[in-house]
């Protein structure tokens, strides 16, 4: 299992933007973490650091308390299992079994290792039955799942998922819940960064809001989306989801799922 | 514009030593300098010329033929006065152009180029032809690198050995081709939705400014070609 952190970290991008501005964050073995802000508050570069597809102006990214600045992204990506936001950057193999195999095997994987690795990942985002098409056969939906599942067969301690539910349809959007859910039952940490704040308040544990590179609150789904906290969102572009801001309307304290709400309305009556 | 670009290439590939360096003089360093872009002119040139220019250096200078002032000897090879001018003459030639095609590119936008070629009845469809390929490369830059960030996210070693880094490349180059030709026709329907195949005439919204100086200086060095020409066959040119 891996545990994240980063301390002070600052990046740059040339020309003087600081996508990062001193973020020190904390991510312990297992956690479920949401990353949530406006467009070009930081949160992909954030991600990518830990991977070291990106590194630090200034401050450092800790993997496993060891310096991840010292190590080679193809080593990190036996740990930390990155999912791009687009599928079409990234496919590229003449099956969809081909694609998904790609990672696990430029990690080691052989044979029928290899083959269970990916019949797994395959079957959690449902798309067993297609393994011999091409990729550009499939929708755009499902490419992206398709992208999820390639990381999947990695079979990282780390699964980090880029704005995983874009595009997807209930199903689909079913499917990355279900995803996120395993991994989660497995011991993995996963991050997510997201738009979709009513996917994150009903599949994530802790939810991080980044501003222009820094982090503004940091807590719990039902803490950081409570009535309290709704004016650090606003100045971030952001809104409570709409089950949290019903249930402070009727004052049932902070019901940030659909679930929570319907169950706290029944106990009210 | 473009006619200066294509003049002084024309007439640099028949000068001799002194005349390619007159004319980089004349018609790139000084329009240059005049746009204020000759720092990057510069820069730019150096990078896509010296290749060039250093292999045609040592090309002409070893093996030109039928030297008769020897210079020195390495084994087979023999260096002659002649060759040395040759390769200079060559590396002249090549700055010239280089210089030319890169002071083009610094200094007329991509936009007033297409506008220009449509308003001299270029077809929309050529010129867009034109302006899609020339736009395509930076984006293509862009999404190479985002694809090589994915592959690298799913362990592609490219800083290994030559031979994992060969084994890199279809991993890195099928989804920057497969990806652009899946965005095709999506882009094609999204310019028919905006009447691109439309026929009849069009209206500008903006003109490029184009002056008799600058209209009568086109014609004089389109002129200057054909005379070149003349002239270094009868030999006045040398």
């Amino acid at each position: 299992m891996t545990h994240l952190a980063t301390e002070g970290l600052v990046h740059a991008f040339p020309g003087g933007v600081r996508a990062l501005d001193g973020v020190t964050l904390d991510i312990a073995a297992g956690e479920s973490v949401a990353l949530i802000g406006q467009n070009g508050s930081g949160k992909t570069t954030l991600v990518k650091h830990f991977i070291g597809l990106l590194r630090p102006t200034a401050g450092r990214v800790l993997v496993d308390g060891g310096d991840a600045a010292d190590r080679h992204v193809a080593d990190l990506a036996g740990q930390v299992g990155l999912v791009f936001q687009d599928p079409d950057r990234q496919l590229f193999s003449g099956t969809v079994r081909g694609e998904v195999a790609f990672g696990a095997r430029n990690l080691g994987r052989r044979g029928a290792a290899l083959g269970a690795a990916v019949d797994a990942a395959l079957g959690a985002v449902g798309l067993t039955m297609v393994g011999g098409l091409n990729p550009y056969d499939l929708g755009r939906a499902r490419r992206k799942l398709l992208s999820l599942a390639a990381v999947l067969a990695m079979d990282t301690p780390v699964l980090i998922l880029d704005e995983p539910t874009t595009g997807q349809d209930l199903a689909g959007r079913d499917r990355v819940a279900a995803v996120i859910s395993s991994a989660k039952q497995a011991g993995r940490t996963v991050i997510a960064v997201s738009h979709d704040l009513r996917f994150v308040a009903e599949n994530f544990a802790r939810v991080v809001v980044l501003r222009d590179g820094r982090i503004t609150a940091d807590g719990t789904p039902e803490s950081v989306f409570a009535e309290s906290g709704w004016s650090t969102l606003a100045e971030t572009g952001l809104e409570a989801p709409e089950s949290a801001r019903i249930g402070a309307r009727l004052g049932l304290g902070s019901t940030v799922s659909d679930g929570a709400l319907v169950q706290a309305l029944g106990a009210a009556q | 514009m473009v006619l200066a670009t294509v003049t002084a290439l024309q007439a640099t590939l028949l000068g001799g030593l002194l005349g390619p360096l007159v004319l980089t003089g004349v018609l790139v360093i000084i329009p240059a300098v005049v746009a204020g872009v000759l720092p990057r002119l510069l820069r730019t040139a150096a990078l896509v010329a010296a290749p060039l220019a250093i292999s045609a250096l040592l090309v002409n200078f070893f093996f030109t033929p039928n030297g008769a002032t020897v210079l020195f000897q390495i084994g087979p090879i023999t260096a002659t006065a002649e060759g040395l001018r040759v390769a200079v003459e060559a590396a002249v030639r090549i700055a010239a152009i280089t210089g030319a095609l890169t002071l083009f590119y610094l200094t007329v936008p991509l936009g007033s180029l297409v506008v220009d070629l449509e308003r001299r009845g270029v077809s929309p469809n050529a010129t867009f032809v034109i302006s899609s390929a020339v736009r395509t490369v930076p984006a293509i830059l862009v999404r190479s690198a985002e694809v090589t960030d994915a592959q690298r996210a799913r362990g592609l070693d490219t800083e290994g050995s030559l031979r994992r880094r060969l084994r890199g490349l279809l991993p890195v180059i099928a989804p920057v081709l497969l990806g652009s030709i899946a965005e095709v026709e999506e882009r094609s329907l999204a310019l028919e939705a905006r009447a691109v195949a439309r026929r009849g005439t069009r209206t500008l919204l903006w003109w490029p400014a184009d002056s008799g100086l600058e209209r009568f200086s086109r014609w004089l060095m389109v002129l200057s070609v054909p005379l070149i020409i003349v002239a270094r066959i009868t030999g006045w040119l040398g």
